[in-house]
């Protein structure tokens, strides 16, 4: 069996030969380090006032080419860590020098939100969420005007993005697209949640039409990265936080219950299957999850509770699972016996009857290749079909 | 004013009302009278504490923790400049940041809500707020406990910088030390010698009531 067959049987929720593993591999510095590459001058150069506003212009011209770059080495570095899948994704952003961020830049993304970009010491680009860039009615009005004259570009980049990874890579690796973009996430984030709260009590029709836009946004998104023939894609809105759900699971219904409704009708019209990306607690979520029409979930964030054996007793195999190897500790500094007994415990929790694929929770920068690989290592050792009871 | 519109100030407030706990606010604000202040006051207190257990009890999510925690603010805002003998009866003083290289602020905002409304005294520095400006709050304003907000795991290591500066200033014993954000846990806790680990702002203001009280 290949690594495409293997994860396409478990998605099915069938027995392969053994568990397939998901590499999460998006930063550069991972990248470069399990390629031997050296640290790319453009971490350095982006801390530097002096050369910041050239990574401005270097970014705002050959962005298509800088994320192509990143996806292909990350589909390089987890072909050479032995994983079955690797995630690709891509985003779409303009850079500022802005005096609110001293090391490094901003960025504007198509969802109306405004990032930090910046360079660590080791070489890694940095890019994290900081603020809304809508945070009235007007400044989303204006915002979405202009957005909508970007959208068949963004949806010919994504998919020609997508397109390229597969056809590269595809022989030896199963990519599987991400739309990253997504629809609680940027309908928030475009105004920042605080303002998004309040006009959830006070302006409920503002927030209604965000919604719209940032849904009909994501469905042409996704449409883009199922372009490239897959049979997997992955979703996801982060509906969890670390003791539970950001919103109450009724009002998340009742706000973007038929905007997921219509993702899943969308990605099973083009016969794919949707795994659905939620960081955070959201056991309260999963039985939506079946209900919405997702075919699987991960990230299933152990540090925020989530446990494989209880998410299997609530969901059967309705759902397939991937993810949980816990990246706060366990795969920054964890120890190769504690690497190894947590595989062992998260496929004997989750992979008999197939339906499991066992992937770090999350990825980011401290993630440490070692521990990835021993991850790897333990999985090949103890994820053969039929699982052992004793494992 | 009549006891009514204290109820109707706690009823608006635990409806997550925000016209109808301005409305009644201003009732109390029109009689100039200090009690009915205290009296407003003590109610946005309480109203807080009734959203804070719903959340811990997971009856209430973080959308109504962050709309209950603006309403409060607007409704101190106008009390505020009717409070000032009452000031001195503050908790106790919160020294709160999030660090270097983090420019999130929810969390920490969601906390300085919250613990205004209970009576502390709250110093907002900001974000990416460097280790030795943590440092320099802790020994002017010499406040019972440090709060360090942090989202990123890739931030994290400032956390350990802030508490190594603090032991070479020689405040480390001075203070308490609190930290919350999504990229933390009580591991994380541990390993920078922090006194406590907060998984959200409300168990962050318990944490705080108790030394405060202790």
């Amino acid at each position: 069996m290949d690594f495409k067959q293997r994860f396409l049987t478990s998605m099915n929720h069938e027995e392969p030969d053994r568990v397939p593993v998901m590499g999460l591999i998006a930063e550069p510095a991972t990248s470069n380090y399990i390629l031997g590459k050296p640290p790319a001058d453009m971490a350095s150069m982006v801390r530097n006032p002096e050369t910041r506003a050239m990574v401005r212009d270097i970014i705002n011209t050959s962005w298509t080419e800088l994320v192509y770059g990143n996806f292909s080495d990350a589909l390089e570095a987890a072909i050479k860590m032995g994983f079955d899948a690797n995630w690709t994704i891509y985003t779409q952003m303009e850079a500022f020098v802005d005096p609110r961020v001293k090391d490094g830049l901003v960025c504007h993304d198509i969802c109306g939100r405004v990032w930090k970009l910046t360079g660590t010491e080791d070489g890694n680009i940095v890019v994290n969420y900081i603020d809304g860039l809508c945070p009235t009615e007007e400044g989303w009005d204006a915002w979405d005007g202009r957005r909508k004259t970007l959208l068949d570009e963004f949806a010919r980049n994504t998919a020609e993005h997508h397109k390229k990874l597969a056809a590269a890579y595809g022989d030896r690796i199963h990519p599987v697209g991400y739309t990253s973009m997504s629809i609680f996430e940027s309908t928030w984030q475009c105004m920042g949640f605080v303002n998004f709260t309040r006009s959830l009590y006070q302006k409920p029709d503002f927030v209604k039409k965000v919604i719209d836009s940032q849904t009909d946004f994501y469905l042409k998104y996704l449409d883009a990265v199922m372009e490239c023939g897959g049979e997997v894609v992955i979703g996801g809105d982060d509906l969890g936080q670390k003791t539970g759900p950001i919103m109450r699971p009724d009002i998340i219904e009742k706000l973007f219950g038929e905007s997921y409704r219509r993702v899943s009708e969308l990605v099973h019209k083009r016969n794919r299957k949707l795994l659905w990306h939620s960081c955070g607690n959201i056991y309260a979520f999963l039985d939506k999850f079946v209900e919405w029409g997702f075919d699987g979930v991960f990230t299933l964030e152990p540090t925020a509770g989530m446990e494989l054996a209880k998410v299997r007793e609530q969901v059967g195999h309705k759902l397939v699972l991937m993810g949980n190897l816990d990246v706060s500790y366990l795969l920054v500094r964890g120890n190769r016996v504690e690497v190894q007994e947590a595989v062992k415990q998260a496929i004997k929790a989750a992979a008999p009857g197939g339906g499991y694929i066992l992937s770090p929770s999350h990825s980011h920068i401290a993630v440490d290749p070692t521990r990835l690989e021993w991850m790897i290592e333990a999985a090949h050792k103890y994820g053969k079909y039929p699982i052992h009871p004793f494992v | 004013m009549s006891d009514n519109t204290i109820e109707q100030l706690k009823n608006a407030m635990l409806a997550l009302d925000m016209d109808a706990a301005l409305k009644a606010t201003n009732d109390v604000v029109k009689t100039q009278s200090k009690s009915a202040v205290k009296e407003a006051v003590d109610t946005v207190t309480q109203a807080l504490q009734i959203v804070g257990k719903r959340f811990q009890d997971g009856d209430w999510y973080l959308a109504e923790l962050v709309y209950g925690g603006e309403i409060a603010k607007e409704v101190m805002a106008l009390l505020s400049p009717l409070m000032q003998a009452e000031a001195s009866r503050s908790q106790g003083t919160v020294v709160i940041g999030t660090v270097a290289g983090d420019l999130h602020d929810l969390g920490k905002n969601i906390f300085i809500n919250y613990a205004r409304s209970s009576g502390f005294n709250v110093v907002d520095l900001g974000v990416d707020v460097p280790a030795a400006k943590f440092a320099s709050a802790v020994r002017e304003q010499k406040p019972l406990a440090l709060g360090m907000s942090c989202l990123l795991t890739s931030t994290e290591k400032e956390l350990g910088k802030v508490i190594e500066e603090l032991s070479k200033q020689g405040l480390r014993d001075k203070v308490k030390v609190v930290i919350g954000g999504a990229a933390l846990s009580e591991r994380t806790a541990r390993d920078v010698a922090a006194d406590a680990f907060a998984p959200d702002a409300i168990t962050g203001l318990d944490i705080i009531k108790k030394w405060s009280a202790s």
